[in-house]
């Protein structure tokens, strides 16, 4: 009877309307210093094409990305660039000023500018018309290393923004990271249930080549570095009894590339900050816990302390300073999951809900971020519509950004050049001395503050600092045959600029030799061929076998220290010097002078000039070469 | 591709001999042909003496609504949805009233259809030829002589292909040839001929291969882009032939053998900035089945049933990041299957049924870690049904006990229950042709090989879903002015418990089938039918619509708390209509789906737009000399409306079929 009864109703409620879904309150977001926000990558559901990218703004204290009618955050990527990332974004680090995203099922890697969320380039990954699968993500030395699930690790030129070369590894590759100048690839073989892999791939970054290939036991997982240790996850065979696996944690000494331990412990994903790592482990629900890795011991057992429930942990990370716990929570994988960050204590600070679907990777970020709503792809980037010259010093670079193909001559590659700032794409300079001439497509006015943007593609300790000429069209013939107005920065300025230094380069005779350079004070040096970039240095629609500079040189800002070296920026003034920003990539008219060092005076300007001004090379990313892209003129006259 | 060739020949080389074999017969009786009398039989569609609510498709219906495979046709019966992943070869599952795919039973000529790997029936892989009719009941059948396996279904789809319609009680030949947009060509040709006094003989073979290539727009914003779909390709090849015997005028025995066979490909979802599909799918099926129905005395009727089956299926993808470089599944699963009813009239309003049906079902596979599950099936049944003029009541009592054996692995506990069910067909007004009808009843789906064993995710632990229906409703059928007129509508509850979901496990690495939850449906089937009976142009109207409101009832702190169940509409409706007139036969057929969700969870990020469909079709049958021939002209998705029903299988969009029958 009483189910007869329930047909009423049903009646009833024919009209009714389906339930909202049920969100959490968003708590106050807390900022951890030094960062401007996180971005949060979730990978969405398998196949429906939804991975998406969230974006915390510290400053306003909430997700920038946050829609506040909807109660969930919005896919900053699709805002930003009008499309979608694609199908299981797997992982995302931040490299220089760019977010890298491995998208697995699309087999994409996305390079999005970090400041703006735009896409600068994607980049298909397929072997014999098949997908590669990329999985995780590891960046050393300007490249980026992806290991894919087709059993091959592509490198990719942070400069060029292109695969440049593939090797192959074991079978299905489930994790990757660098440690000791070497690359360490987990084998997974997952693809293969009852015969996994039980091998790590040792790569050595110099020449990138597998050197070695270390026993573990089967179907190695996540991997992480740590100092010169390596901890890898190793998730044995399915056993049916159980119906679950026997997990153990590796450490790799990675100067002897041997296994000089294993914990029984499951760990499913963690992040090591001094010695510790924080995790969450198979069969352990959501619990988080605290392992000291020199003991092996779990010293903390339930880390959460204040009896938050996290359903179902996606992702951890440790902040090194603050040692907040940001945990992703992934709910029952279907619903929008959220973020979680803790104090080291292990309350609950705040909670970010409607993050994404399946949130998987938490990425702090320091760049001054500004998310602009997609307006269609523009035809042309910047306001230069002419490139004069394109004098460029040998270089790693040279031949390649832009492409030399043979034919190719002075007028052709500047046109390619026109083609490549217009696109918001890079132009290296080469060494010392090189340099590229533009024109405005209108005049740019000299008015109060900033005039014009020129952006490059340094990063904090990787300034490769150009200088700057300005020249007005004052004969009005449209070329640049008028006077040229230095731009001072902060070293000429301050007076540790060296004016009119003079340089010579030889080609090489050999396709792949050193081009040798002598300096106006006799100092000699050469600019080294190296493994990463096999093309000729030397460009090659030159037809004379020596090339001359005469250009302001700026102080040597190449330091070696704690194995790394660091290229400073200067205060301000120069092209390629900080990363890219309205503030940093700005220059004001006002800073031109008359070659006696006095103010120019200029009312407007209408060609710009940028020059190499610096001398120096370090051995793992070669010689200093400033890169030019997009030239932006900040007064543009109101259409 | 050269099976299908081959035995395409054998097929076409039988069939000709036949062919010429009848011509002669043929040939003396011409001259006497009469000038056939228009009368309009079996456009019932639904059976206002039912219990349950029950549609019926008719070659008629088939042809109006441009039915290429069954599944077609099914989508203008309220109550059903069809999940459909688009395209001649893509899956199509039908689910009744929110119960799921897996509680829908297809029978084909009275015997069910097993599929205990997957427990899905693809409706896509029979075609609009073989079926003289369509059924859909969905609750408990008036027939006390159904087998016990079927009497304990929830909904049951009964796909029969009747008896030969023999000219002058003779013979009957035709052939047909289809082309469609895509590259779509299907050939049928059909025989039926009386064997001596007492028996009938029908064959019939169709061929169809299409390239299924249909134009789609990959939505992604900015980076939209119009593309084909790929690996889409269809071969299939269908031969059966059946006896059919009176043994005496109270026995009869019909035989059926039947061999189908295909290769396709698999086209891949929509994803972004990667398309490869390269997925293959080949199936060989092919069983022997045999009905004996006998009267022994006016009060007692027994039949049997007995059928053997065997299903070949491989699955291939030849380029996978595993040792071998590729997966290659080769799946056999044969079945056994014996039934017995006997039906008693004890009065002539009482009379009370039992049957047992016995089933064996083995599956067998490449995989080394596979399991090799075999499960034998006892379903026993017993029923009584009191029918007087006015009203109608039956009762039945279902039980089903289980046997697993597994050559790896730990098998399955048995499964041992009951379930009943209960039906009430009411006259209540017999000038009018008003029925008042209300059934209840209580049936489960016993989990699947693939639920209990595959991979990692098979649990052996699992309980059978349990579904229990209870429906209200009523008809109106009756005549006035030339014209037979109904109207239907029913209500109903539906609770769907301890179904089978893959979810995650103890932790994010494992995921497992397990007993989870309660989904609640509340649902309207309701339509209207008028058909003109009379006159030189007659037209018929089919309008139906559906609620259904199915709520995850599982969890009430779940985010999917109360959330509709996935892929179903709450508003669903079809409209069909057409005329016959001396020259030609027009109809107007469209399909409208409201907004549904394709996930559990009804977050705006799985909202599925709503959809309409139409269609239009010309046809024209004439006669030259002895040749009865029919043209027709259909235009599918005639505004190229472009949807998807299953979240990123897009749907074909505007496609034209040419059909050309020549009957003798």
């Amino acid at each position: 009877m009483k189910r007869a009864l329930k047909i009423l109703p049903l009646i009833l409620t024919v009209l009714a309307c389906d339930p909202e879904p049920v969100l959490l309150e968003q708590s106050q977001v807390i900022a951890d210093a030094g960062y401007t926000g996180i971005y949060v990558l979730s990978e969405g559901l398998f196949n429906q094409n939804n991975s998406s990218l969230a974006w915390i703004d510290f400053g306003i204290g909430q997700p920038d990305s946050w829609n506040p009618s909807a109660g969930r955050s919005f896919d900053c990527f699709e805002k930003v660039n009008g499309r979608r990332i694609g199908d299981t974004a797997n992982d995302m680090i931040l490299y220089g000023s760019r977010l890298y995203i491995a998208v697995s099922e699309s087999s994409t890697i996305e390079i999005l500018d970090a400041s703006t969320c735009r896409s600068v380039s994607q980049i298909p990954l397929q072997r014999n018309g098949v997908a590669s699968q990329p999985r995780r993500l590891t960046a050393n030395g300007g490249f980026v290393y992806v290991c894919c699930f087709d059993g091959t690790v592509t490198r990719i030129d942070t400069l060029t923004m292109q695969a440049d070369a593939t090797i192959t590894v074991g079978r299905n590759p489930d994790g990757i990271c660098c440690a000791n100048g070497k690359l360490y690839v987990s084998n997974s073989g997952g693809l293969d249930t009852q015969n996994p892999d039980n091998t790590v791939s040792v790569i050595d970054i110099s020449t990138f080549t597998e050197t070695n290939r270390i026993t573990v036991r089967e179907n190695p997982g996540s991997i992480y570095a740590d100092g010169t240790s390596v901890y890898v996850v190793s998730r044995g065979i399915f056993d049916y009894g159980t119906m679950n696996y026997d997990s153990r944690l590796h450490r790799i000494d990675t100067e002897t590339d041997q296994v000089t331990a294993t914990f029984d412990i499951p760990v499913l994903n963690m992040d090591i900050v001094d010695g510790k790592a924080w995790f969450y482990g198979y069969g352990a629900g959501g619990t988080i816990q605290i392992l000291d890795l020199a003991t092996g011991q779990v010293t903390d057992s339930d880390f959460i302390t204040d009896g938050t429930r996290v359903e179902c942990p996606y992702s951890i990370k440790v902040e090194p300073t603050s040692r907040k716990v940001y945990v992703c929570d992934a709910m029952d994988y279907v619903t929008p999951g959220s973020l979680l960050c803790f104090s080291p204590e292990g309350r609950l600070l705040y909670r970010v809900p409607g993050i994404g679907i399946n949130p998987n990777t938490v990425v702090f970020c320091d760049a001054d971020v500004t998310l602009t709503q997609y307006q269609g792809e523009p035809e042309i980037i910047g306001d230069i519509d002419r490139v004069f010259e394109y004098m460029p010093a040998p270089g790693q670079f040279v031949n390649l950004l832009p492409k030399y193909e043979p034919g190719d001559d002075a007028a052709s590659m500047a046109a390619k050049c026109l083609k490549v700032l217009q696109s918001g794409g890079m132009v290296t300079l080469g060494a010392f001395g090189g340099y590229i001439t533009a024109g405005f497509n209108a005049t740019v006015q000299n008015q109060e503050g900033p005039d014009f943007r020129i952006d490059g593609n340094a990063y904090n300790g990787n300034a490769e600092s150009g200088v700057v000429w300005v020249s007005a069209d004052a004969n009005g013939n449209g070329q640049p045959d008028d006077a040229w107005y230095e731009i001072w920065g902060s070293e000429q300025k301050a007076g540790r600029a060296t004016p009119g230094y003079a340089i010579t380069y030889r080609k090489p005779a050999a396709q792949d030799g050193n081009s040798e350079w002598r300096g106006s004070d006799n100092r000699t040096g050469s600019i080294l061929h190296n493994t990463f970039h096999s093309q000729p240095y030397y460009p090659q629609w030159y037809s004379i076998d020596s090339i001359s500079f005469t250009a302001t040189l700026l102080p040597d800002n190449v330091e070696f220290t704690n194995n790394v070296y660091v290229m400073s920026s200067f205060e301000y003034g120069y092209v390629d010097n900080k990363p890219d920003s309205p503030e940093n990539s700005a220059f004001d008219i006002d800073w031109a002078v008359k070659p006696d060092g006095t103010p120019a005076n200029l009312t407007s300007i209408d060609f710009v000039r940028i020059q190499n001004g610096v001398i120096g090379c370090n051995t793992t990313t070669g010689e200093l070469s400033t890169e030019v892209s997009a030239i932006y003129n900040l007064n543009r006259p109101v259409e | 591709m050269s099976f299908d060739v081959k035995y395409c020949l054998i097929a076409i080389c039988t069939l000709c001999f036949h062919l010429e074999t009848q011509g002669q017969v043929l040939s003396d009786t011409m001259r006497t042909k009469d000038i056939p009398q228009v009368t309009v039989t079996s456009d019932r569609t639904n059976s206002p003496g039912a219990v349950s609510a029950s549609k019926r498709a008719d070659a008629r219906l088939m042809q109006a609504t441009g039915t290429l495979q069954v599944s077609d046709v099914i989508k203008y019966m309220s109550g059903a949805t069809v999940k459909d992943y688009g395209g001649v070869g893509g899956l199509k599952t039908v689910s009744v009233r929110g119960l799921g795919a897996s509680h829908t039973a297809v029978a084909y000529d009275g015997i069910i259809i097993t599929d205990n790997q997957t427990g899905q029936i693809d409706l896509g892989k029979f075609s609009a030829s073989q079926a003289e009719s369509v059924r859909m009941v969905s609750g408990p059948d008036n027939d006390l002589l159904q087998p016990a396996s079927l009497a304990a279904q929830a909904a049951v789809i009964s796909i029969n292909t009747g008896l030969p319609q023999l000219k002058e009680g003779k013979s009957r030949n035709s052939a047909q040839l289809k082309y469609g947009s895509f590259n779509t060509l299907s050939a049928q040709a059909e025989s039926a001929f009386k064997a001596g006094q007492s028996n009938t003989v029908s064959l019939q073979a169709e061929w169809l291969k299409t390239k299924g290539d249909y134009p789609y727009m990959q939505n992604n914003g900015a980076s939209s882009i119009e593309m084909r779909r790929d690996n889409s390709d269809v071969q299939r090849l269908r031969v059966e032939g059946a006896l059919h015997s009176n043994l005496s005028d109270n026995s009869r025995l019909t035989t059926r053998a039947y061999w189908f066979q295909s290769e396709q490909g698999l086209p891949a979802n929509i994803l972004y900035n990667e398309n490869a599909a390269r997925e293959r799918l080949w199936n060989r099926n092919g069983f022997v089945q045999s009905t004996l129905t006998t009267s022994v005395s006016h009060r007692l009727t027994l039949r049997f049933n007995a059928k053997y089956g065997i299903t070949y299926t491989r699955y291939l993808d030849p380029k996978v990041s595993n040792t071998q470089g590729r997966t290659d599944n080769r799946y056999t699963e044969q079945e056994g299957y014996l039934s017995g009813v006997a039906l008693y009239r004890i009065t002539d309003c009482l009379s009370a049924s039992a049957g047992v049906d016995g089933h064996l079902s083995g599956l067998d596979g490449n995989g080394a870690d596979q399991a090799r599950p075999t499960r034998y099936t006892l379903n026993s049944t017993a029923a009584i049904k009191y029918a007087s003029e006015q009203i109608t009541v039956t009762g039945r009592l279902n039980h089903v006990i289980t046997k697993e054996k597994t050559i790896l692995r730990q098998a399955a506990e048995s499964y041992n229950h009951l379930s009943p069910t209960a039906g009430l067909n009411w006259t209540v007004w017999p000038a009018a042709g008003l029925h008042l009808r209300a059934s209840y009843s209580n049936t489960l789906r016993l989990p699947t090989f693939n639920d209990l064993y595959f991979e990692q995710i098979g649990r052996r632990d699992l309980r059978p879903e349990r579904a229990s229906v209870t429906s209200a409703g009523m008809v109106i059928e009756n005549e006035a002015a030339g014209i037979r007129y109904s109207v239907y509508a029913d209500a109903y509850n539906c609770d769907v418990k301890d179904r089978i979901m893959a979810v995650p496990g103890k932790n994010t690495a494992v995921w497992m089938m397990k007993n989870i939850g309660l989904v609640t449906t509340h649902g309207l089937e309701t339509g209207l039918e008028l058909h003109a009976l009379q006159g030189l142009v007659r037209p018929a109207l089919l309008v139906s619509y559906t609620y259904q409101r199915s709520m995850d009832k599982s969890d009430s702190n779940s985010s999917t708390w109360n959330h509709q169940l996935p892929y179903t509409p709450r508003h669903s409706a079809s409209a069909v209509t057409w005329i016959e007139t001396p020259y030609v036969n027009a109809s107007l057929n469209l399909l409208y789906s409201g907004e549904y969700f394709c996930n559990g969870y009804n977050g705006p990020e799985y909202r599925m737009p709503r959809y309409y469909e139409l269609g239009c079709s010309l046809w024209r049958t004439f006669s030259i000399k002895s040749f009865d021939i029919s043209l027709k002209a259909e235009c599918i998705n005639l505004t190229d409306s472009r949807y998807e029903l299953v979240r990123n299988y897009p749907m074909p969009g505007r496609q034209v079929r040419l059909t050309a029958t020549i009957e003798l």
